[in-house]
């Protein structure tokens, strides 16, 4: 079984490299038959580790069980169940219910989270630095990193700040903005080379290692 | 109905989730956790769009006779042979974990790992230095790339006379400075954007995802 | 042939690409790992955890970033198997689910670390972000059995972990945004310390949360797999994949760098 897997494996990673060649049948055949799978996977997952524990097994326990609280347990599952509106076209505005719901919770809790964790905390974290320059804590280096860093991201923001026309010095610091978010970018592609390579990488190690037993 | 009774539930579940973020009272702590449970109940059911979409896309195609439509069967056939292993006994059945394994990780893989070849091919193409900008772009993007290879800091110790490993400390520096002043600026952006959005989807302004119709 | 050279078939980049990667595979070359701090961070904070602390491991990624984040995991899990570091994982991914138990079974049975001893798996729950904070309350309101559908109460490693008190760190090995998820509510909510290990693509974009320590530490992409594995002094695929990588990286600097001179040679004759 271990060796058909294997060669199973390696018959669709060439399936799918021969793309690179042109598009042609084996490589439609692989990846048709690749979304077919994983749709079918999420199938099997959602319904065993989300429908199951979270609305069939608290449903049937209020069912058995006949207490009121559990019951409580069944509207949500009757909203989640509108989802399934969708399929009949004259009541598929039923399916607006459980999206607001979710949106709802979704921004609710938002609010107050992202604030505290990415602006405030960002906030400190630009401006803790500068409390160590003043008590001598930090050494050459640090102080130009903190300035460095308040800098960048005074200049970033100014950038995406389009209420005011990007003129004079308004223009200037966007200008000095868009240099951090070049080398940063820069930064970014950097490491996509790294993370791309590293897929080719695996895939190669399967097929001289695993398959053809090279290695 | 329609419109109002959605906006309304909205409203009510944000409002809720944004105050007892608020609240460490036991009362609110027990209706936030109840309302996650909520959150847990609905989300599952969302993912049956999906499917619906993805089969109702492929039937059409097979009706229509488009191109390349008989590898909707393939479609098709893929997602009834997991259901069918896996629906009855849950994932920890061999042949499901067996075609996850030997067919649905591999083609994925390689899949993604073609992006190597494609990411060389229009760095070679497109990766010029016509401007200022993407000048430091691609600067930068060397000067990680050179730093992540550990490649870089044997050669460079092996050449050159001066320090120790300065592509990796370079790259390192690039990260903790210009990168992380840019990425701040970014996150504190979008964050704005996001709190605001979320406040406009709270009060009934933003309703795109309620669709169209009435 | 300044022409040609602007103009060539992108299949001969694709050979060269191969090349690149198939000939260091096949001649096993080897270099070694400069260790990057935020990786470093991550291994202190483990090493320093006393015996028998609890850590959860969240597989948030596919077999689309498999080759990056399965030898970090695997890093990682026998780190923490040698230094009597329990682990929990789980997944917010269902593709995850079926990648986390494949390596935490592998890797225990070859360190000999003991299901629902010294680890478990709890699999997949869909929810995200109420995943997230639902733990926070009671692991068991998110998770009642691991994957395997053994009841929590019968775990003995889940026996006094009910929530994050007990844990001392969230690892999230991650191919999409689940780390700034764990960082917005599991670490300002419940003031849990969180690490991650992410993807390549990934990795620029959560340096922020490192400086202002809302991350203890981060593994970016197979280099990161490749120093922990220095770190734990346990080299293995992902040290070998970056000795590859090495060449991979060489060919696209000398690819820039000859279509930036052709370039300019070409701009320059046509003014």
């Amino acid at each position: 079984m271990e060796v058909l897997g294997i060669w199973v494996a390696a018959f669709f990673t060439l399936c799918i490299y021969s793309f690179l060649y042109r598009d042609n049948p084996f490589y439609r055949f692989a990846e048709h038959l690749f979304v077919g799978l994983s749709v079918g996977y999420g199938i099997v997952f959602s319904i065993h580790q989300g429908l199951i524990p979270f609305a069939w097994d608290p449903f049937w326990e209020a069912i058995t069980k006949r207490e009121f609280m559990g019951l409580l347990k069944l509207i949500p599952i009757f909203i989640g169940l509108l989802f399934f509106a969708r399929v009949v076209p004259k009541y598929s505005w039923l399916i607006r219910y459980p999206i607001a719901i979710l949106i709802g919770i979704g921004a609710g809790r938002a609010i107050p989270n992202v604030m505290d964790a990415r602006i405030f905390r960002q906030v400190y974290g630009t401006l803790t630095p500068f409390g160590q320059i003043h008590a001598g804590a930090l050494g050459f280096f640090e102080i130009f990193g903190a300035i460095l860093m308040l800098v960048g991201v005074i200049c970033t923001l100014t950038y995406f700040f389009f209420s005011i026309e990007h003129r004079g010095a308004v223009g200037g610091i966007s200008k000095v903005g868009i240099i951090f978010l070049m080398v940063g970018f820069g930064s970014a592609f950097g490491n996509t080379v790294m993370g791309r390579v590293s897929l080719l990488i695996q895939r190669v190690d399967f097929l001289l290692s695993d398959w053809l037993r090279l290695i | 109905m329609r419109r109002q009774v959605p906006l309304i539930l909205c409203f009510l579940f944000g409002i809720v989730m944004m105050l007892v973020e608020f609240s460490p009272h036991p009362i609110s702590e027990g209706l936030r956790a109840e309302v996650i449970k909520w959150d847990l109940i609905i989300g599952p059911f969302a993912l049956v769009i999906g499917v619906i979409t993805l089969v109702h896309t492929h039937v059409i195609r097979v009706k229509r006779r488009v191109e390349h439509w008989q590898y909707s069967y393939l479609v098709f056939f893929g997602m009834i042979v997991m259901v069918a292993f896996g629906l009855p006994t849950g994932p920890k059945n061999e042949v499901f974990e067996w075609l996850f394994d030997n067919v649905q990780v591999p083609m994925e893989a390689t899949m993604f790992s073609l992006l190597a070849f494609f990411i060389a091919s229009a760095s070679y193409r497109a990766f010029r230095a016509r401007t200022l900008e993407a000048t430091l772009l691609l600067v930068a993007a060397l000067i990680v790339m050179i730093g992540n290879a550990p490649i870089g800091d044997v050669l460079w110790n092996e050449l050159s006379p001066v320090g120790d490993n300065i592509p990796s400390t370079a790259r390192q520096w690039i990260l903790d400075n210009p990168n992380l002043s840019s990425r701040r600026g970014i996150i504190l952006g979008v964050s704005l954007g996001v709190i605001s959005q979320s406040i406009r989807i709270i009060f009934g302004i933003e309703r795109s995802y309620l669709g169209g119709g009435d | 042939m300044l022409e040609k050279l602007m103009s060539i078939d992108r299949r001969i980049v694709f050979v060269l690409v191969a090349v690149a990667v198939i000939i260091p595979t096949l001649l096993k070359v080897s270099f070694p790992i400069t260790v990057s701090q935020p990786t470093r961070s991550v291994y202190d904070f483990i090493d320093e955890l006393p015996k028998d602390s609890t850590i959860l491991m969240a597989f948030n990624y596919g077999p689309s970033s498999l080759a990056e984040l399965e030898p970090m995991a695997a890093a990682v899990l026998r780190h923490c198997f040698r230094k009597n570091v329990r682990v929990i994982g789980m997944t917010l991914f269902n593709v995850g689910a079926r990648l986390g138990d494949r390596v935490m079974s592998e890797t225990a049975a070859e360190m000999g670390a003991v299901d629902g001893e010294d680890y478990v798996f709890l699999g997949f729950r869909p929810g995200g972000i109420s995943v997230i904070l639902g733990m926070g309350t009671a692991i068991d309101s998110v998770f009642d059995a691991d994957y395997r559908g053994k009841p929590l109460s019968e775990i003995p490693m889940m026996q006094d972990v009910r929530n994050y008190d007990r844990i001392a760190l969230v690892l999230d090995l991650a191919s999409s945004a689940t780390p700034e998820a764990w960082i917005v509510y599991a670490n300002t909510k419940y003031k849990q310390q969180v690490a991650a290990g992410v993807t390549g693509v990934m990795v620029s974009e959560l340096y922020p949360y490192i400086q202002s320590r809302q991350l203890v530490g981060l593994m970016p992409g197979l280099l990161g797999a490749a120093e922990y594995e220095t770190l734990i002094d346990t080299p293995e695929k992902a040290t070998a994949g970056m000795s590859v990588q090495s060449f991979v990286h060489l060919l696209i600097f000398v690819l820039v760098v000859v279509g930036n001179v052709a370039f300019f040679i070409q701009r320059r004759r046509t003014q």
